[in-house]
């Protein structure tokens, strides 16, 4: 324990000095013996110059303390600093016999136990720190530290300068031994790296501290002894292992490294050491990795791809496999598509599914791998993105051009939206209604699905063979909140028209309620024209004159409702059932179902049983083409026979009275073949039209707020508005500026060709 | 809990003060000694500190127990007239108790209680004339007048207009 010495008259400077000089040493060697209140209380009072525990005379006084402090302050400065510099002789001299491992050893053990004591000189200090040392920093003296940083310089000049090589050398010696498997005392070079940062002191103000011994003596070599250790090891790697093996190698070795920075270097060394790696085991093998990506795409080898793209996104080379990965799910697309295509155009109007699925599995396939292998990264999103807009827009199947794309689309829709046996469950529908509008984002030509959506929308629901209509709502939403507001205001004016029909049939029935209508039941769509894509037949058609006086009677019930609307019948839409009192094969008779023209001919026979073609044409005043077609399904189904034996004499049309069936309800509605097809071609005929119209709108829309535009400008506007509808054609716009000037809508700047301005 | 500790001081005479830790270490050299050494049951030998003077400080710390660790000095708040009552109440004693106080916050490292001692001691300046200031202290004029006149000259500038 401590033996306390007397304490000398604080007078002595000589006696003072030799009194501190012996705690010193305790505290510097012999802490571990403990030190008493008593002796930490002498040392700490005894360096309170010209205090004494004599009463003080009075103000007098103080100016003297003051000056025995200087006096007093800078000697024992000059004393400790000596001592400390005496000390760290004995220590360096020490080291010299030891090497390696067991310099590390030693060079922690006496850091550590040379910063603890110096905590404590610092606190038995701190009276000379709070004045001495204070008044001469504050006076400017840059070479005067408080004692804590006094010993830390004393350490750096004296300790570290000396033995700072081969201490280095004995930290990258272990680490390179634990790189290379071994288990090494971490502890040691944790040590080192602290004490080389506690020495990091700013010259210029020591109270600032500085990581320049630091990075200087120990990242630096560190850093560049990593390089060369992994430069050579992946480069002997490759060699011998396959570019998926190296992969895994460098990521191992790449985590290591990670962990190495948390567990015993400073947080700084971190991103210049993983720069350097990732330079070193990535960059440097950017060739060959970016080589295998294609035989990993090929093999959907996900693990392998993941490895490689977190890899290769450390070294920012990640563009040329977001090319190759777009080029490889274009040639994919390209493929699927290429495989049903011989079974869509054999089986062309029942088999969008068999399109749509095809161009939805390689959706899949590929965006699941940017999920789950690229991490979902923005750039490989895009460029599955821009693959998939090209394989979905142009291929094997849209041959004609990009305007199929949507059409078979629409058709899908329309096969999931109508009434049918194989339709999917409810739950099903929304997902794969969801899909249908992942593929509808990537077609170019937004507005040929929007005409032939409209169009099967129309008949799904005049013929009311929509399947649900919460479906329906459900895709509108998706369509609006793809393409907006615009889009499906038309789609949905036409479920209004269907709700105010709806209305207007249950007035018209309350009407009419008690009025004889020789057992007509009749119900009416009215249609807005501008919302449907409804066009009027070609042919005229004399109403029958069991339902005219019905007819009628709703004309009248709505011209006072609305006056000034116009009706048009669309009856090639319309449809009705006859009940058959005639036929023997049938006690309660056949109901059929007829279209609305069927009806106009059958109920001829009310009168006769037997007309020729020109009876019929006379009384239906059906146009030839479609008195044909409707006589050839009722001929067909036996309802009427044909009889043409007799030479000379028209075919005669003779009502079959011994028509038998196992139905009791037999549908005659079909559709015709021919007019379907004519219709889809008739639909994309319209859009070149339709196109026109927007394109000119556009340029008026946008004239009218510029006012003069340079044409070329104009051409880029007309692009960007008009591209989430559909691609306009360079030319198209031309031909449309052309138009308007025609018009008289906007000119040609005088004197500057390129120039066009609105006239208001 | 290490704050609910007791810790002995002892005065210059010996007389033995038993307080709670976190009151003894108000004083920032007996904090860093009791961090350093470590707790025992010996006494700490405060050898220029009398008991009556001790008592005060004990006083005051005990007071203050609770008030924060300030520790960086501002010199914007250096203002003499910030004292609350307690604190006023508290510097109402002699001049030589005043200043026995005054050396031992600074040995004990008490900063608030230096600052508090040393600003009493400036409200008592603030306002009097030399003559008044020498009266107050009891100080003998030791200039001559011509040392006095160049003396006032030389501060001219700071006196009232």
């Amino acid at each position: 324990m401590d033996s306390n010495p007397p304490l000398p008259p604080p007078t002595d400077l000589k006696a003072t000095w030799e009194f501190l000089e012996n705690g010193i040493e305790h505290i510097m060697n012999r802490l571990e013996e403990g030190l008493s209140y008593k002796r930490y209380m002498d040392l700490y009072t005894r360096m309170n110059p010209g205090f004494t525990s004599e009463p003080l005379a009075g103000p007098g006084a103080t100016m003297n303390n003051n000056r025995g402090a200087n006096l007093m302050g800078s000697d024992l400065y000059q004393n400790l600093q000596e001592y400390l510099q005496r000390h760290l002789q004995v220590i360096r001299e020490g080291s010299s016999q030891y090497m390696d491992e067991n310099l590390l050893r030693y060079y922690t053990e006496h850091w550590e136990k040379y910063t603890t004591a110096s905590a404590y000189l610092h606190h038995v200090f701190r009276y000379l720190n709070r004045h001495w040392v204070k008044r001469e920093i504050d006076e400017g003296r840059k070479t005067v530290y408080d004692v804590y940083t006094l010993t830390l310089v004393s350490w750096r000049d004296n300790m570290f300068m000396h033995v700072e090589r081969n201490v280095m050398a004995a930290v990258l010696a272990l680490i390179e031994r634990q790189r290379n498997g071994e288990r090494v005392e971490t502890k040691l070079v944790k040590s080192v790296v602290d004490s080389f940062v506690a020495l990091g002191l700013d010259d210029a103000d020591s109270s600032k501290p500085t990581l320049d011994i630091y990075k200087k003596h120990f990242e630096e070599p560190f850093v560049k002894a990593s390089e060369i250790y992994y430069k050579t090891e992946s480069e002997k790697y490759v060699t011998e292992n396959s570019v998926t093996d190296y992969m895994k190698k460098a990521e191992a070795r790449l985590a290591e490294e990670e962990d190495r920075v948390k567990l015993y270097l400073h947080q700084s060394t971190h991103k210049q050491l993983i720069t350097t790696c990732e330079q070193v085991l990535v960059k440097n093998h950017e060739d060959i990795m970016v080589e295998e990506f294609q035989i990993l795409l090929d093999k959907d080898k996900m693990d392998d791809l993941n490895r490689m793209y977190t890899l290769l996104s450390r070294s920012n080379g990640l563009d040329p496999l977001r090319e190759c990965f777009e080029k490889h799910v274009r040639k994919s697309g390209s493929e699927a598509i290429e495989r049903v295509a011989k079974e869509i155009t054999d089986n062309i109007d029942k088999e969008p599914r068999i399109y749509v699925d095809a161009l939805l599995e390689v959706h899949k396939k590929y965006n699941d791998m940017v999920n789950k292998a690229f991490k979902s990264e923005a750039g490989f999103v895009a460029s599955l993105d821009k693959a998939c807009r090209d394989f979905v827009n142009r291929n094997a199947v849209c041959k004609t051009g990009s305007s199929k794309s949507p059409e078979l689309l629409a058709r899908f829709c329309d096969s999931l939206l109508r009434k049918s046996s194989k339709n999917p469950e409810e739950g099903d529908l929304e997902d794969v209604l969801n899909n249908v509008m992942t593929v509808f984002k990537y077609v170019e030509d937004k507005d040929v699905f929007q005409k032939f959506y409209s169009k099967m929308l129309a008949k799904r629901l005049v013929h009311s063979t929509s399947a649900s209509e919460d479906a329906e709502s459900s895709m509108i939403s998706k369509l609006k909140e793809a393409c907006g507001f615009e889009y499906t205001s038309k789609l949905q004016r036409m479920f209004t028209d269907m709700g105010l029909s709806k209305d207007l049939n249950d007035q018209f029935k309350e009407r009419t309620s008690g009025e004889t209508d020789n057992g007509v039941d009749f119900s009416v769509l009215v249609l807005g024209t501008a919302s449907w894509p409804l066009s009027p037949s070609s042919t005229n058609f004399i109403i029958p004159e069991e339902v005219e006086k019905t007819f009628q009677r709703f004309k009248l019930f709505y011209q006072n409702k609305h006056s000034g609307r116009k009706l048009n019948w669309l009856f090639h839409l319309s449809k009705g059932e006859l009940k058959t009192n005639y036929c023997k094969g049938s006690k309660t008779g056949y109901t059929f179902q007829v279209s609305t023209y069927q009806m106009g001919i059958l109920l001829q026979y009310n009168k006769d049983t037997s007309y020729t073609f020109d009876d019929l044409s006379q009384s239906t005043d059906l146009v030839s083409d479609t008195l044909t077609s409707q006589l050839g399904i009722l001929v067909k189904a036996k309802v009427l026979n044909l009889k043409g034996e007799e030479p000379d004499k028209p075919p005669r049309y003779e009502l079959n009275m011994d028509f038998k069936s196992k139905k009791f309800r037999i549908q005659l509605n079909v559709p015709i073949k021919s007019e379907q097809k004519i219709e889809v071609e008739e639909t994309h005929k319209t859009i070149d039209e339709d196109r026109k119209l927007l394109m000119q709108a556009a340029i008026v829309r946008i004239m009218k707020t510029r006012k003069k535009l340079k044409h070329v400008h104009l051409v880029e506007e007309v692009i960007s508005q008009l591209s989430n509808r559909f691609m306009p054609k360079v030319s198209e716009i031309k031909k449309c500026i052309d138009i308007l000037i025609e018009k008289e809508y906007i000119e040609r700047e005088e004197g500057q060709r390129d120039s066009l301005s609105y006239i208001a | 809990m290490a704050e609910l500790k007791k810790v002995k001081l002892t005065s210059s005479e010996g007389t033995e003060f038993i307080v709670d830790r976190k009151v003894a270490e108000k004083s920032v050299l007996l904090k860093n000694m009791l961090e350093d050494v470590g707790e025992s049951d010996m006494a700490i030998p405060l050898p220029n500190v009398t008991g009556p003077i001790l008592n005060k400080v004990i006083d005051y710390c005990t007071h203050h127990r609770d008030d924060p660790f300030v520790n960086q000095e501002d010199d914007s708040k250096k203002v003499s007239d910030d004292i609350d009552d307690w604190d006023a109440e508290f510097c109402k004693v002699d001049q030589g108790t005043l200043f026995e106080l005054i050396l031992s916050a600074n040995y004990l490292d008490i900063k608030p209680l230096l600052d508090l001692t040393c600003k009493t001691v400036a409200n008592m300046i603030k306002g009097k004339t030399p003559d008044e200031i020498r009266k107050t202290f009891n100080i003998i004029n030791d200039f001559t007048p011509e040392e006095e006149e160049h003396v006032r000259k030389e501060n001219e500038w700071c006196e009232e207009r």
